[in-house]
């Protein structure tokens, strides 16, 4: 009856805890409906609005960005879920549980990368085309439309996903550090959406060298056609964000293995 | 087979456990206790490799828990039963252990069966009482039909038949030859349950052994009613007696066996009573053994003997 722990057995229960708690049926729901609708709703103001926008809001349109704008929101639905998938088992005490079953740390650790990052690469891209061919569709006839032929459109499209993909990996490698889901929200929204308001407060000339290599610029750089002025490319943004997942996911990899569960 | 050896873990300027020294043997129930904050479950969770040890190791089956090669096959615990997500179904629960050591999902069914909850299997485990998810906590430590089995404080939230089925049930655990480790801060409890006994306090392994041998090297005192106390006690004390409680209705006698002192009485010409021998509760033994080891005592409800 003996058998090795293999990552395929610990994946296979990381998926089982995965998807038999409300909070990841709830944000993912919750991700979809910001990703799609919200990216639908300013679709449908833009399209009505057209005839009343400024000549430079009209040539500056751009159709691509416009309907993958939910995610400025969903990212945060992203967040809640991989951090609850951590949080969740110090919350509970389930921890120790799972690790009398999964002594192995690093395993253990692999086992729900695995799972994050399959489930919400597949959720993300989904939600990110569905966006995109959504909001088109309501620009269709009344505004400039993009097609996902075009050159860089399916690109921008499909990093969208990723980015939305790597936060929730982000997130999780934050549950493994803080282990409280207050903690992590809060961290998590602070890199995001608090970092950027606080570089405006630095002098224009220091500014233009930290924007761009805040998170939340790089989604933007990788979720835009044409990489918008100052920042790094869709590429060089993705390759930066990567180095930002690694490195916090390395320190709560070793904390977590360090520490007293 | 657990082994703890020369076991010290400590938390900042805390002392949880100082070189605790032991062995738990297949075949027997062994009860581990302590009173409350004595190390007892800081000791369970360096068994099962979840805080590292400061000093020693603890060992099953002569390897380090997280060296099993399939650790639900060899060790099953049950630490904390509310330590389960309150939203995920008793079902799903054990589905996920069951699935990361590669149980069958028939075994899940038949560990709920046997737990008798297989009624609530598909309800969610925040409804649960603490005797039902004690329940839980069990099935789980069955399903990989483990020779070694740990339950930190089983008996909290059962009901008084659940606390029989309990019994019955680690006695039928040891029967087949399983290593049972049972903690728990009740001496009563463990006095019905065990075989072997191990006590620990403030961290500091007290003493072990079986049950009989503990309250054999208890003392014991003679309950005594004679018809003239300060003439007995008088004749007592030249015996090398001791008289640790008198007054106008009884005595209380030790160092001295019952034949004893109705031989002394006889001789001094004082008429018994009543001489009854009183065996030391095992509560007793465990009360003088951890007197000075309790955390939070209350030292005015206690009568001193």
């Amino acid at each position: 009856m003996s058998s090795d722990l293999s990552l395929g057995s610990v994946v296979k229960s990381e998926w089982i805890k995965f998807r038999t708690v409300r909070s990841t049926v709830t944000g993912v729901f919750v991700m979809f409906a910001l990703t799609i609708g919200l990216g639908a709703l300013i679709a449908w103001a833009t399209r009505s609005h057209w005839n009343s926008m400024t000549q430079v809001e009209q040539v500056t349109f751009d159709p691509v960005s416009e309907s993958l704008i939910g995610i400025v929101l969903s990212q945060f639905a992203v967040g809640v879920i991989g951090t609850l998938f951590i949080t969740n088992e110090y919350a509970s005490g389930s921890i120790r549980t799972t690790l009398a079953a999964v002594p192995n740390r690093m395993k253990l650790v692999s086992g729900k990368l695995v799972v994050i990052i399959a489930s919400m690469f597949v959720v993300t891209e989904a939600a990110c085309f569905g966006a995109f061919f959504v909001g088109q569709s309501i620009f269709s006839g009344a505004v400039p439309t993009a097609s996902i032929s075009s050159g860089g459109v399916l690109r921008a499209v499909f990093f969208a996903g990723l980015y939305l993909t790597l936060l929730s990996v982000l997130s999780v490698a934050l549950g493994f550090i803080f282990r409280h889901t207050a903690t992590c929200i809060g961290f998590f929204v602070t890199v995001l959406m608090i970092l950027p308001l606080i570089t405006l407060a630095i002098p224009e000339s220091w500014r233009v060298h930290i924007t761009k290599f805040e998170p939340s610029e790089l989604g933007n750089a990788m979720t835009s056609v044409i990489t918008p002025s100052g920042d790094l490319n869709a590429w060089s943004s993705l390759v930066t964000l990567v180095i930002y997942v690694v490195v916090v996911l390395a320190i709560g990899a070793t904390l977590f293995q360090r520490r007293d569960a | 087979m657990i082994k703890i050896e020369h076991l010290t873990k400590r938390y900042g300027t805390t002392l949880a456990v100082d070189d605790l020294d032991f062995e738990v043997r297949p075949g027997v129930i062994t009860g581990f206790l302590g009173p409350n904050g004595s190390g007892k479950s800081t000791t369970m969770r360096v068994i099962l490799g979840l805080h590292h040890p400061t000093k020693g190791r603890a060992t099953v089956k002569g390897q380090n828990y997280a060296e099993l090669r399939a650790p639900l096959h060899e060790v099953g615990a049950l630490l904390d039963a509310k330590a389960i997500h309150p939203g995920r179904t008793a079902r799903n629960h054990l589905r996920a252990l069951a699935a990361s050591n590669k149980i069958p999902l028939a075994r899940v069914d038949k560990v709920l069966g046997f737990v008798g909850i297989d009624s609530v299997a598909n309800k969610k485990v925040g409804n649960f009482s603490l005797g039902m998810s004690q329940r839980l906590g069990i099935a789980g430590a069955l399903l990989g039909d483990p020779a070694v089995l740990l339950f930190d404080e089983p008996v909290n939230g059962l009901d008084p038949e659940g606390i029989r089925w309990i019994r019955e049930f680690f006695r039928s655990l040891a029967n087949e030859g399983r290593t049972v480790f049972v903690s728990s801060h009740l001496m009563s409890e463990m006095a019905v349950t065990a075989d072997q006994i191990i006590v620990i306090g403030r961290g500091k392994l007290i003493t072990q052994g079986s049950i009989d041998s503990l309250t054999a090297t208890a003392k014991g005192t003679v309950f005594v009613r004679a018809s003239d106390h300060p003439k007995l006690i008088t004749a007592l004390k030249a015996q090398n007696g001791t008289v640790s409680e008198a007054n106008d209705e009884a005595l209380s006698v030790s160092d001295l066996t019952s034949d004893q002192i109705g031989q002394i009485a006889f001789d001094a010409d004082v008429v018994l009573y009543e001489l009854t021998p009183q065996r030391a509760s095992l509560e007793d033994v465990f009360m003088d053994l951890t007197a000075d080891s309790v955390e939070y005592g209350s030292s005015g409800v206690r009568n001193e003997q």
